[in-house]
């Protein structure tokens, strides 16, 4: 099973942030808000994606995200889904904006995507930490937790890179 | 939360409005209206019905006019969004955005300058499930232009109906056009949904076909009752 985790705020979003994602995975789905999480759900998962939201929306940081650092199911978190995963790992975010399509440099061999591509972002906040797979300018956009399988995307690959969602599943 | 409808007067935004209605109070339509008629932004054809809609729905309009030269035209966007904020109080925007990161990044950035929230409920929408959903909404909307090979005078000034649908799917899987529109092969003006009060009759209408390219212009319309 493969759990989606929410991070809006309203339902509305849901909509732009939540269902594009869960349209792209052919595998049984679970959707849960994440202020609905039960613990329980994360070890029966066989991976977890963490969904982002609207700009304006930065209620996802009020929650309970502890069991990111002791989990050992695979974790691909999506724009605020990263900076969730950033955080719980005591790195700071900074207030910068990526809005629309970016050209991104690969700047690690990794197992999610091979080549540079470009990507839709929506976000303001990023995070300088983790392992850096890939990069806009200096900017950490694609990561790797050094021990774990907790990857993020500072973008939304529902977007334009489908194919790392994919890879992702198939870890 | 209020809420301001980017507005076209077609069948995505309609159906965005729709969708956000559900939750929220839609307190004004927000309309740009382009004089390019290839613009890269906003809809052309019919633009001027969206009074007529407003009317309908009983909802205030909130209009703005650009020569729609690229990019300057978002300025006219941004100050018809500021009004919007200043007079209905609105918290967010939503768009009938689907697939264009073009229109929605654009929309985003105007959003975050504004402080407001921004709404794209139809993004990533298949296509075909778009105009399935068109119909389960009872969204009456006809085609106002077409601006594609296999597009031709035939289909302007004709509703979206099931029939329609189908040629749609079909058109899109033989000859790779998108079944709504989104690569801007069809525009379309929606003339009744449940959210209109009346509906809007045509009186007076006028095609101009060409070159694959073509208009079914509303020259005159009324309200009238359901």
């Amino acid at each position: 099973m493969i759990l989606i985790i929410s991070t809006c705020k309203e339902r509305l979003s849901e909509l732009e942030y939540v269902l594009p994602v869960q349209k792209l995975i052919k595998h049984e789905c679970k959707i849960v808000h994440c202020t609905n999480l039960n613990k329980r759900d994360i070890p029966s998962a066989n991976k977890i994606i963490i969904t982002g939201t609207a700009l304006k929306d930065f209620d996802y940081f009020a929650t309970d995200w502890s069991w990111l650092k002791v989990t050992n199911v695979p974790v691909l978190g999506l724009c605020a889904g990263m900076q969730v995963i950033l955080r719980e790992f005591d790195v700071e975010l900074s207030n910068i904006s990526l809005i629309g399509p970016h050209k991104v440099e690969i700047v690690k061999e990794n197992k999610l995507v091979r080549d540079d591509f470009t990507a839709y972002f929506l976000t303001t906040k990023v995070g300088f930490g983790l392992e850096a797979l890939a990069q806009v300018d200096d900017i950490p956009v694609l990561f790797k937790h050094p021990k774990k399988k907790l990857y993020g995307c500072l973008f939304h690959p529902e977007v334009l890179n489908e194919n790392i969602i994919e890879n992702f599943l198939k870890l | 939360m209020k809420l301001g409808i980017l507005y076209s007067g077609g069948k995505d935004s309609t159906l965005a409005l729709v969708k956000a209605r559900k939750n929220h109070e839609i307190a004004c339509l927000i309309t740009v209206v382009s004089e390019n008629p290839h613009s890269f932004m906003f809809q052309t054809p019919n633009i001027h019905m969206t009074e007529l809609q407003a009317k309908a729905m009983g909802l205030q309009l909130v209009q703005v006019q650009t020569k729609g030269e690229k990019e300057k035209e978002l300025v006219q966007l941004k100050q018809a969004i500021q009004q919007a904020k200043k007079i209905h109080k609105i918290g967010g925007i939503v768009t009938g955005a689907v697939r264009s990161t073009y229109q929605a990044s654009r929309m985003q950035r105007i959003c975050h300058e504004l402080d407001l929230w921004c709404f794209n409920p139809l993004w990533l929408k298949d296509q075909g499930e778009l105009l399935d959903e068109v119909l389960q909404s009872k969204i009456k909307a006809i085609i106002g232009g077409v601006f594609a090979e296999h597009l031709d005078e035939l289909f302007l000034g004709k509703e979206i109906d099931k029939k329609m649908v189908d040629k749609l799917k079909n058109l899109a899987e033989t000859h790779k056009i998108n079944a709504a529109g989104e690569g801007g092969e069809i525009e379309t003006t929606v003339l009744d949904c449940p959210l209109f009060k009346k509906k809007i009759k045509i009186e007076k209408a006028e095609t101009l076909y060409e070159n694959y390219s073509g208009t079914y212009a509303i020259i005159d319309a009324k309200l009238v009752k359901k």
